[in-house]
């Protein structure tokens, strides 16, 4: 089962019907998590939201708690608290990203995509991660073809995963087959 | 034949509403109940229509609006203490009697004018004060898109019929409709559908791009223009994901479709960018459910919802009434139409309220987007004249 920790976001709910294409899902609201039903699932969806990762404490320690436990998908805010909790800076950008399709380009530190393969994605972010980042375990394995900044990251030892852009958004093709690869690796 | 019925209706006193159909209006009229809502009472009204009922008559519903204040409060969305006329927060009619209008209808009834001037509540510096706090706001990522709303007074006596009638005229709206009632009357050129319901299969049509037209512009040309515009195309985008996330909310995982993407709809005088998307109920989905998960309606608020009402509901010093609610109907059988409030006047107590709202995006400006609010307006105020 898929636990989809929501953060009051008006694109949460394609999240879900797009995870709902491969397992059973479960979605409640960061505040309102049930624990019983979180500790039975075997991955932990972090949605996207409004604001910076700071601004929810509740899920940076749920991230903290499940790691190497269970595998995490973070997406958009989702993405960036795991960068947050793993010491990395979000910081604003100049240019705003809300409503954009942009292509993204695999790089050489992806496991799960082919490097130089290129993506159009759906992208609403005003917040962006300061570079350079480092963790153990990390890489940053997508970033975007013009700007350059980070729009994936794997952590295969941990399973920890996660966009910059929305996978789930009808501006990214092929958004389905990056989830599904990411649930079966 | 059928404008002799009406002006009967309307000299005779009795409330009516007026609401758009396919072919021409529908007049609904000889209420056999009013239902003034409450938070309170909302419930419970709404848990009416879950009950299945095989034989339907036409006017086995209700019909209405939701006003904005109710609709947040119904997704648990407080709106701090604002001056207010007492307006009610929503009004529900059952009526025993629906008269299909099939044709034009005409002006009549010209009245004595006896109107003040309007005043907005909020000048350009106050606008660009809020404007400029805003753009901060999705510079932080606490809203991707918010709109800054302003409304227009007067004083007042109209007839909501004469000014329907000649609204309908200059701009047929496919979601106009009119309220005429004892002490209010609302006559709203909507050109916004957000609910169709049918048995299980529901729609919302969202709309994000306006274009007026002229002698050069055609379909095709005005397609172009919004396809080229980055504000509008990235608006629309924005709307669409949010609309098909509501409609997630209520619907089978992977029955919620984009049915028309971007498509351009041409009304009398101006194309609008559409897109309509489509799903399937879920069972054990109540009504009101459905109503929590689409309303108030996206496209006119901003985006994400929550958070971007709560921005503007610490922003705004006057209550909304009206405006960004929703008007339309709900069947015995659970069917629904509705509409979002836009371009709509509310007279009340002797006064005119008409609202509008334009969208803060990074790259416009607070002037801009005043006077964008101002000619939303205007083709109301004109009526006034």
């Amino acid at each position: 089962m898929i636990y989809v920790i929501d953060h009051k976001d008006s694109f949460t709910h394609n999240v879900v019907h797009q995870f709902s294409l491969f397992d059973r899902v479960e979605c409640s609201d960061f505040n309102e998590i049930n624990k019983s039903k979180l500790n039975k699932a075997s991955t932990i969806v972090l949605s996207p939201g409004p604001g910076s990762p700071k601004d929810y404490p509740l899920t940076t320690k749920i991230y903290k708690k499940y790691k190497g436990k269970k595998k995490i998908i973070g997406i958009c805010l989702g993405f960036q608290q795991i960068l947050f909790s793993e010491g990395g800076k979000i910081i604003e950008q100049n240019k705003i990203y809300h409503g954009f399709q942009s292509d993204v380009i695999v790089n050489e530190n992806s496991k799960l995509y082919k490097k130089g393969q290129i993506f159009k994605v759906g992208r609403y972010h005003s917040l962006k991660l300061k570079e350079p980042f480092e963790a153990k375990n990390f890489d940053i394995t997508m970033r975007c073809a013009i700007s350059g900044s980070a729009m994936s990251i794997e952590n295969s030892i941990d399973k920890v995963y996660g966009f910059q852009f929305h996978p789930e958004s009808f501006l990214t093709i092929n958004g389905n087959t990056l989830i599904k690869k990411i649930l079966s690796a | 034949m059928t404008q002799n019925i009406l002006q009967k209706i309307h000299s005779s006193d009795k409330s009516y509403i007026i609401y758009k159909s396919k072919k021409g209006f529908d007049l609904y009229t000889e209420f056999t109940e009013k239902k003034i809502l409450s938070l309170k009472n909302t419930v419970h009204f709404l848990n009416k229509f879950n009950k299945k009922k095989i034989k339907l008559k036409n006017t086995d519903l209700y019909i209405g609006f939701f006003g904005y204040e109710l609709l947040n409060n119904l997704i648990g969305v407080k709106i701090p203490k604002q001056s207010s006329n007492n307006f009610p927060k929503g009004i529900f009619y059952k009526p025993s009697k629906i008269i299909n209008l099939n044709e034009k209808l005409i002006d009549f009834n010209k009245t004595k004018k006896n109107y003040s001037k309007f005043k907005i509540n909020i000048n350009l510096k106050t606008y660009k004060k809020i404007f400029e706090n805003f753009k901060k706001k999705i510079k932080k990522g606490e809203t991707y898109q918010i709109k800054i709303c302003t409304k227009y007074k007067n004083n007042s006596i109209i007839d909501p019929l004469e000014f329907f009638c000649r609204l309908s005229k200059s701009n047929l709206a496919p979601e106009a409709f009119l309220i005429k009632d004892k002490d209010y009357s609302i006559i709203s050129c909507s050109p916004e559908t957000l609910i169709l319901k049918k048995g299980n299969i529901i729609e919302t049509k969202p709309i994000a791009g306006t274009l007026k037209k002229n002698k050069t512009l055609n379909k095709k040309k005005a397609l172009n223009f919004f396809r080229k515009n980055i504000k509008e195309t990235k608006e629309h985008n924005m709307i669409v994901d949010m609309e098909r996330s509501d409609l997630s909310k209520i619907c089978l995982p992977g029955s919620v479709k984009i049915a028309k993407q971007k498509t351009v709809e041409e009304y009398k005088d101006l194309f609008h960018y559409v897109s309509l998307i489509r799903g399937k109920v879920k069972k054990n989905i109540s009504t009101l459910d459905i109503i929590k998960a689409m309303m108030p309606g996206g496209s006119v608020i901003g985006c994400p919802k929550i958070s971007t009402l709560n921005l503007l509901n610490n922003q705004e010093k006057e209550n909304r009434n009206i405006y960004t609610g929703s008007f339309g109907f709900i069947k015995f059988n659970g069917d629904m139409r509705f509409n979002i409030i836009i371009r709509s006047i509310l007279n009340y107590k002797n006064t005119s309220e008409i609202s509008v709202a334009s969208g803060v995006v990074v790259d416009s400006t607070a002037k801009h987007e005043f006077n964008e609010n101002y000619i939303k307006a205007k083709a109301l105020i004109d009526l006034f004249k």
